[in-house]
């Protein structure tokens, strides 16, 4: 073994469960530095488990799944289709798509970039891990990520809206508010859209500084 | 189509003894690199080879059955959903099939680059076409590429043995010719290269 190569087996990479506990990533990407596009991995623990949440790319990113045990039963638009171990599923942008598992135990390789664009890791990622890392009790760990990952991503909306829920979900009233209003001076129309249903903000709805900001 | 199982793919088996099952082709994928390889005759599975020319970084991810994979001399036995990353373009790597049912996953890219089709597809592509003689359908997959990389020397230089071989000279003198203005090394390659001798004593020959 040495530096310019790595072997590893996708059941040795950390498994981090999302705040709401529907989805469990393994992250392949960022645990052995990939650059050229984005490859990660879905565990569904259970049948019935998201494997795949149901979203669309709107950035312009085509993706291909593939399933690499158990079965999954995939929907690709009007399509539902099942998906059993080394079926390859391809999503163009845009296409709404959502899989869940079939069989306990279902692995799902997700790959995805943007065609024509050279591909750069995107802030969703780590904001996904700091949130798992925090939801496990790893705060101190899942703050300094959500520090990092602003200063890697300055300017965009996506940063401080993920750090405003990030320290609602922590009890910090006065950082969450002014990560949401940074994000709203960025974004007033997508954050006025998002920001009440998004339930890490919902406890924030009450107080006076969301009327003042949302009207 | 948007789904597809790798026993369903086009299987094409190459001059290695290695099945290449085309994943991106099938699926007209344009941001990243993928297929899927399977044993052929010889139980390679994965040809031996750098990334030197391309600076792909790779992900071999191992499907179903085992494999055992040579990378920078050092042998790794991998089953289902074990994978080998070769960050290092210039690291040799390649495996051979444990079993018969042996599938593997391949993705690849150049960090920091968008992606563009590789050359050697194509290349992959016509071998078919022209073990069986369909001369004309070879030359059209190459040129299709073309269209695509009309500055790829490996594209041009491989045209060009499909059309001497199909009765073409003129453009095979053509395209030889500009492979070898792109990359004087083609002409090297030209001068041992039997596909050329139907060609080799015509004005313009490199050599």
């Amino acid at each position: 073994m040495n530096d310019g190569y790595r072997v590893l087996a996708l059941d040795d990479l950390e498994r981090l469960t999302s705040t709401d506990g529907t989805l469990t990533l393994l992250p392949l990407r960022r645990t052995i530095g990939f650059r050229p596009f984005g490859v990660n991995a879905w565990l569904g623990a259970h049948a019935g488990d998201h494997v795949i949440e149901r979203h669309r790319e709107q950035d312009g990113d085509e993706e291909l799944y593939v399933v690499v045990r158990g079965r999954a039963t995939f929907t690709l638009g009007d399509e539902t289709f099942d998906a059993p171990p080394g079926t390859l599923v391809h999503a163009p942008p845009g296409t709404l798509r959502e899989a869940t598992a079939a069989d306990d135990d279902t692995l799902v390789l997700a790959i995805g970039a943007k065609p024509g664009k050279a591909w750069e890791p995107s802030a969703w990622e780590d904001f996904y891990v700091a949130f798992a890392y925090r939801a496990a009790g790893r705060v101190d760990e899942a703050r300094a990520l959500v520090a990092d990952t602003l200063a890697r991503h300055p300017g965009t909306w996506q940063g401080p809206f993920n750090a405003a829920c990030f320290e609602a979900l922590e009890g910090d009233d006065d950082a969450a508010f002014a990560q949401l209003g940074l994000a709203y001076e960025r974004a007033p129309t997508i954050i006025s859209k998002y920001a009440p249903g998004d339930g890490d903000l919902a406890r924030l709805q009450s107080d006076p500084r969301w009327q003042e900001l949302f009207g | 189509m948007t789904h597809v199982h790798v026993d369903e793919l086009d299987r094409i088996e190459l001059d290695d003894g290695f099945e290449w099952r085309p994943v991106r082709r099938r699926f007209g994928i344009r941001a990243f690199g993928v297929n899927v390889y399977a044993p052929g005759a010889s139980g390679r599975v994965v040809e031996e080879h750098s990334e030197s020319q391309l600076g792909h970084q790779e992900i071999y991810l191992v499907l179903r059955g085992r494999a055992l994979f040579t990378v920078d001399g050092n042998d790794h036995e991998l089953g289902p959903g074990e994978l080998v990353f070769v960050r290092h373009p210039s690291l040799r790597r390649g495996a051979v099939a444990l079993s018969d049912d042996t599938i593997v996953l391949a993705l690849g890219g150049k960090p920091g680059v968008a992606y563009a089709p590789s050359a050697w597809e194509a290349m992959f592509a016509a071998v078919p076409a022209a073990r069986e003689g369909r001369w004309a359908d070879a030359i059209r997959m190459h040129e299709e590429a073309l269209v695509e990389q009309p500055g790829s020397a490996p594209l041009l230089y491989n045209l060009a043995c499909m059309e001497s071989r199909g009765g073409r000279p003129l453009d095979a003198l053509l395209h030889l010719q500009r492979a070898v203005a792109l990359d004087p090394k083609w002409a090297e390659y030209a001068a041992k290269d039997t596909d050329f001798e139907p060609i080799r004593a015509e004005p313009g020959f490199p050599g």
